[in-house]
């Protein structure tokens, strides 16, 4: 459970928000909707753990993730994914170095195993055959889907997907609503900010709720039959 | 944090390539300077090649009995600074002496030899100092069976100097080599720290204390290093093992291989290489330049 307290930020003298809650249960898969500079990127950044907020707090499981010791940040780190809006930093690795990344993450695995994962991830996501090719040779929609399947590798319980949908592009949208959904139901935590609904979406969506500048949907998750991913 | 996530290696796990062009290059360098580092040990700088040239000469006098003589060179051979001292009687003198100034028979009345036996001092190389030839002498020259001693005293402090000064010259060459590759090893560490940004970020992204990472990674470095330097040792102590071998007269001047393979040597070979894999973890710290994300901390 992830619960957020009153969140304000400051920036460039004015108040960008202030006062924000939110609640977001395990097994819950959540779009957190915002026009262009409303502060989706710093939102998700102070959920993760990684940016403190100037004004309330964030806690998973009732700990503070600011104002600990340091040591449920960092779990809480370890067990979350997150799929940056730019991958700037990464533009001359290959999609295999990305998932080679996310293997170290993940610790114990045979090397078989890993590589079957692999190739089913990046046949889900559409990107068979592409482990070799560097990032900087992919399009944004391939990024942002090379991305998510690596990051799906680990099986994070708690996922930060940024801007991932509407960069993945139209054709995609519609599957990736449905692994969201599925993720929430097998227990896992989706936590997804976009521009704007996608329209695939728009039927299973329910109603946004507004807080602040934001409109926070729910995904209604799909029961997995065993509660893995 | 997963148990079994070796940070250690995380620079051969995700950018192996550059990792082993790095460690290749590394290699290579210190070959020669494990060279260097064994031939200068084993001569003292220039002192082995000096001291192999520098003899002194206690001339004994004519009453000195062989067996006299013979004891005498014991003790003097047993001295610290000595390397060895050989006797050479009346005779043999003679002989060098004709060799040395072929004719000198036929002049009239120097056809009978002269010349008195004597004892031929040469001086251990890392003993070959000032104090060291002092103590020589002052043992020599108490002794009633000396006649005299030739040490080329009015040249010795001219030699000393030359001796110290080809010393600095050729230890601080080689402190500046090391000193030259460490730098080339940071900005080495610095480089790949830069092109894995991304790596490095993912990984503090995802709860990897940024310490732990330095520390791990500097360990990782260091083991990496170690290995480097003992095959580049062994490898270098084997070059210079085969070259004395093959070229006698380099004992003369950087030693035998008998004392390539001594107790002494090998401990220095061991700290060099200790000193490597610290040299690879101090560059590996000073070279580790996270890319961390906007606004963390």
């Amino acid at each position: 459970m992830i619960e957020a307290f009153r969140l304000g930020v400051f920036t460039r003298g004015r108040t960008l928000w202030d006062g924000l809650d939110f609640a977001f249960g395990d097994g819950t898969a959540t779009v957190i909707v915002g026009p262009p500079s409303s502060g989706k990127t710093l939102l998700l950044a102070i959920l993760r753990g990684e940016r403190r907020p100037d004004a309330g707090d964030v806690l998973v499981s009732g700990e503070s993730l600011y104002r600990g010791g340091g040591d449920a940040l960092r779990a809480f780190r370890a067990a979350s994914g997150c799929v940056p809006e730019r991958l700037d930093a990464d533009e001359n690795r290959t999609v295999d170095a990305l998932f080679a990344r996310s293997a170290m993450m993940r610790g114990k695995g045979a090397e078989a195993e890993l590589k079957k994962m692999k190739e089913q991830l990046l046949s889900m996501v559409g990107l068979s055959g592409t482990e070799g090719v560097r990032l900087s040779a992919l399009s944004a929609s391939e990024r942002a889907r090379a991305a998510l399947a690596a990051e799906l590798l680990r099986n994070p319980k708690v996922l930060f997907a940024d801007g991932t949908v509407l960069a993945a592009g139209g054709p995609h949208a519609g599957m990736l609503g449905t692994l969201f959904r599925m993720l929430a139901g097998a227990g896992n935590t989706i936590l997804a900010a976009e521009r704007r609904l996608p329209p695939e979406w728009a039927a299973f969506a329910g109603p946004g709720k507004p807080v602040g500048p934001f409109l926070v949907h729910r995904l209604p998750a799909i029961p997995m039959k065993g509660g893995s991913a | 944090m997963k148990e079994s996530l070796s940070l250690a290696w995380v620079d051969w796990r995700l950018a192996g390539r550059t990792a082993a062009v790095q460690s290749l290059g590394r290699f290579v360098v210190l070959l020669p300077l494990a060279f260097a580092f064994l031939a200068l040990f084993l001569s003292g700088g220039i002192a082995r090649y000096l001291s192999s040239q520098y003899a002194v000469t206690a001339m004994l006098r004519q009453s000195a009995s062989p067996e006299e003589a013979i004891g005498l060179a014991k003790k003097i051979a047993a001295l610290p600074s000595v390397r060895s001292a050989d006797y050479r009687d009346s005779a043999s003198s003679w002989k060098e002496f004709l060799l040395a100034y072929p004719g000198v028979e036929s002049i009239p009345g120097a056809a009978d030899n002269p010349l008195p036996g004597y004892i031929e001092i040469r001086m251990r190389h890392d003993r070959f100092t000032p104090p060291g030839v002092e103590a020589v002498l002052s043992a020599l020259k108490p002794v009633e069976l000396v006649d005299k001693v030739l040490a080329g005293e009015e040249s010795l402090p001219r030699l000393f100097k030359v001796k110290r000064a080809l010393n600095v010259l050729s230890l601080g060459g080689f402190g500046l080599l090391v000193a030259l590759f460490f730098v080339t090893c940071r900005l080495q560490d610095r480089l790949r720290g830069i092109s894995m940004s991304g790596d490095i970020g993912f990984l503090l992204q995802h709860g990897v204390p940024e310490r732990r990472m330095a520390a791990s990674r500097a360990a990782g470095a260091a083991a990496a290093g170690f290995v480097l330097a003992a095959v580049a040792t062994a490898s270098a102590a084997a070059a210079l093992h085969f070259l004395l071998g093959r070229y006698p007269f380099l004992e003369g001047v950087i030693g035998t291989q008998e004392e390539l393979l001594s107790l002494p040597v090998g401990a220095a070979a061991g700290l060099f290489v200790l000193m490597s894999a610290l040299l690879f973890a101090a560059a590996s710290l000073l070279g580790w330049a996270p890319v961390r994300p906007a606004g963390e901390r």
